[in-house]
């Protein structure tokens, strides 16, 4: 039993940390625009499926390279088009919008690709566990850890240590001061939402080699990743990444006693979240 | 340049203006189309979206190819048939019993078509029921409908899990082992296949080790697995269907399981298995239709039917679209009526001729449960057969008659209408 319940949390914080970088994504695009991004899931889904069609011609690696660059200029294009006319609007009209977007992605992917369910490879130095007890830690799960710690630290230093990210994060807490400061809010607002995107094509083509890759592949993650930026604390990315590892790990433990609850624990989660702590984890007050 | 407003937050009245303005758009009034001789109509209130929207898909494929065919012979009665088709969605029955009024109330169908969820099935059949129409449930395999849910009018083309657990469990209990540990979706379909499963297991003296009900749309199988796997089974019985079957097989395989035991269930479509890499194509399964029957009549000509419409080999679900609608017309044609009462009347007992059926033994309908009365294919997934869709090897044929349960087992006791 001890075994089974270490088990489901080291299996857990696999899990967690790929919610984490679904939500920082979505985090990122949240605090700096106040736009929640409904089509975020749509974005991966689209993320995984041009990696699909780029692996026959660039290989896992290249696919891994390249997609989330793509992904991220459709996202950059979107914003520029669309998301950019509804800022300094209700909040309403950018849910709305995003909303629909988000079903425009999911058929559109099944218009290009179909609904039926493509399989994605991996290369087989990727499928072999770490030893025969713990064969749930296979290499692309370890791998996916490392990628996520990797792209997190990246986007950590891109934040702290680059002019770019310092006004990204000036801009979450001022956005007004930061323009009139002469910073081109613009350009910041889209790089960022480019940047929320490239982590959501990352998570798609992660994902693809993990799940089904079918045009629902993102609408059944965006939930979990909602819950985790909610419990983590609106406004904060260290938040957001707790969050996602916590539900992770919850959801895993519950699997042992109660495996019909395994989706709901999250939800009850972010309710006693809500109700003792409703900024969240590591929310910062007087935000949102 | 116009001063941004402040951001306002979202208040009650607006999320509930939203709501109103998204009812009202399900209200707005159809686009009224010219009107010759009035065609006889089907609606088809089926998933187009969501989970099981491949499934749909292929479904309304086959009823589509079944719809030309009838056509082209004459029609239903001599007058032209025409297939209206709404997306029910993969789980909100809500939507699928609004859809089905719809087509029922405004549209005036003379049969009803759907679903391929069970729990859509059962609720599309309430209203099918209350309004007297002729329902046919296509792909939705839960005991109940037609068992202690059956009703005069609803009539179902795929099995029911009772039969489906039946032909299977004896070539796993023979050829692999006793214990077996369940992976189940939690909704009506998997709670009834994994019962019939434990029947079937027990007569054979099998025993279960263990089982966990997954909500559907599970994407993570990680953790189940890993508990599965501590039980030591000789099996792992995936009973999840669609995409939660593809993510439950593919991990599986790659934490290598299937090394040291056994992954296999009950049900298996085509559709998984294509969307499936080669090497988690394995296990012991059953299918309900498959294209590959070279010494079955008619089956060249349907493969090659849907194959020039969609460039793919039919699978379960096309047969399932296919026999639907070609079940409407039959009822009707041999009722000489579209007077539901006289068609359920002619359809129960009836035998579906050999280019409906397509199938080695005569497929026929259960005049006591409206159940089709099917062949079932048991055999093994394979990585790559003689031809890329080819991935499935049949090596036993069930008769449907000696797995399905009896009208007395199912629980089935239809009151008909008295006529009018």
């Amino acid at each position: 039993m001890t075994q089974l319940i270490l088990f489901n949390v080291f299996n857990g914080l696999v899990v967690g940390a790929f919610y984490a970088l679904m939500a920082l994504g979505l985090s990122l695009i949240l605090n700096l625009t106040g736009v929640i991004n409904f089509a975020h899931g749509g974005f991966l889904a689209l993320g995984a499926y041009i990696a699909y069609t780029l692996l026959p011609y660039v290989g896992f690696w290249g696919a891994l390279v390249i997609a989330p660059v793509l992904t991220a200029l459709v996202g950059i294009v979107v914003e520029r088009v669309l998301i950019r006319r509804l800022y300094g609007r209700d909040p309403l009209y950018s849910l709305l919008l995003t909303f629909g977007l988000a079903f425009i992605f999911e058929d559109g992917t099944r218009f290009i690709w179909g609904a039926q369910s493509v399989p994605y490879q991996i290369p087989a130095s990727l499928t072999t566990a770490l030893s025969p007890s713990l064969f749930f830690l296979t290499g692309y799960r370890v791998f996916m850890v490392v990628l996520v710690a990797a792209a997190v630290a990246g986007l950590f230093l891109l934040l702290t240590r680059t002019r770019l990210g310092m006004r990204i994060r000036a801009g979450t807490l001022d956005l007004e001061t930061v323009s009139v400061l002469g910073v081109n809010v613009r350009i910041l607002r889209n790089l960022n939402f480019g940047l929320g995107i490239y982590l959501a094509g990352l998570a798609g083509v992660l994902a693809a080699g993990m799940l089904g890759l079918q045009p629902t592949i993102g609408t059944s993650l965006i939930m979990p990743s909602f819950v985790a930026i909610i419990v983590g604390g609106l406004g904060s990315l260290p938040g957001t990444l707790l969050g996602g590892i916590l539900i992770g790990v919850a959801s895993g433990v519950t699997t042992v006693f109660f495996p019909s609850a395994t989706e709901a624990v999250m939800y009850v989660m972010m309710g006693i979240v809500l109700l003792v702590l409703p900024r969240g984890l590591l929310g910062e007050e007087g935000r949102f | 340049m116009k001063k941004p407003s402040t951001p306002t937050a979202m208040t009650r009245r607006t999320v509930i203006k939203a709501a109103a303005a998204a009812g009202a758009a399900l209200l707005a009034p159809p686009i009224i189309k010219a009107r010759g001789e009035e065609p006889i109509k089907i609606g088809l209130d089926n998933p187009l979206t969501g989970t099981y929207a491949a499934l749909g898909k292929n479904e309304l494929v086959g009823a589509q190819l079944a719809i030309e065919q009838i056509n082209a012979k004459g029609g239903i009665l001599g007058r032209q048939v025409q297939l209206l088709v709404e997306d029910s969605t993969s789980g909100e029955a809500g939507t699928a019993v609004q859809k089905a009024r719809k087509l029922i109330e405004r549209d005036q169908v003379n049969f009803l078509v759907g679903n391929v969820n069970s729990a859509l099935a059962l609720a599309m059949a309430g209203v099918s029921n209350e309004k007297g129409v002729l329902h046919i449930v296509p792909g939705g395999h839960t005991d109940g409908i037609t068992g202690s849910s059956c009703h005069w009018n609803v009539f179902r083309v795929c099995n029911t899990t009772t039969m489906e657990a039946n032909a299977v469990s004896s070539a796993l209990l023979k050829n692999i082992g006793k214990k077996w540990y369940y992976i189940t979706p939690d909704y009506a379909f998997g709670h009834t296949l994994q019962e019939g499963l434990e029947k079937a297991a027990a007569k054979g003296g099998g025993t279960k080790v263990g089982g966990d009900l997954t909500p559907l749309g599970t994407t993570d199988f990680s953790s189940y697995l890993i508990k599965a796997q501590s039980a030591n089974p000789d099996v792992i019985m995936f009973l999840v269907q669609g995409d939660d079957m593809i993510n439950a097989l593919k991990q599986a395989v790659q934490f290598g399981l299937d090394k040291r035991l056994h992954l296999g269930g009950a049900q298996q479509e085509l559709e998984s298995l294509l969307g499936l890499p080669p090497e988690a194509r394995i296990g012991t399964w059953v299918f309900e239709w498959y294209w590959k029957q070279p010494d079955v009549p008619h089956v060249k000509e349907f493969v090659a039917a849907i194959k020039k419409k969609t460039g793919k080999v039919p699978t379960a679900r096309t047969w399932f679209g296919h026999a639907s609608i070609w079940s409407c017309a039959l009822a009707a044609n041999q009722a000489k009526s579209l007077n539901a009462l006289k068609m359920a009347k002619a359809l129960g007992g009836m035998k579906l001729p050999p280019e409906v059926g397509l199938m080695p033994n005569e497929a026929y309908f259960h005049e006591k449960t409206h159940q089709l009365i099917t062949t079932l294919y048991v055999g093994n997934a394979q990585a790559k057969g003689s031809e890329p869709e080819d991935l499935f090897n049949v090596t036993q044929l069930v008769k449907g008659a000696d797995a399905a349960a009896s009208p007395e087992e199912a629980g089935c006791k239809m009151t008909w209408p008295s006529a009018t």
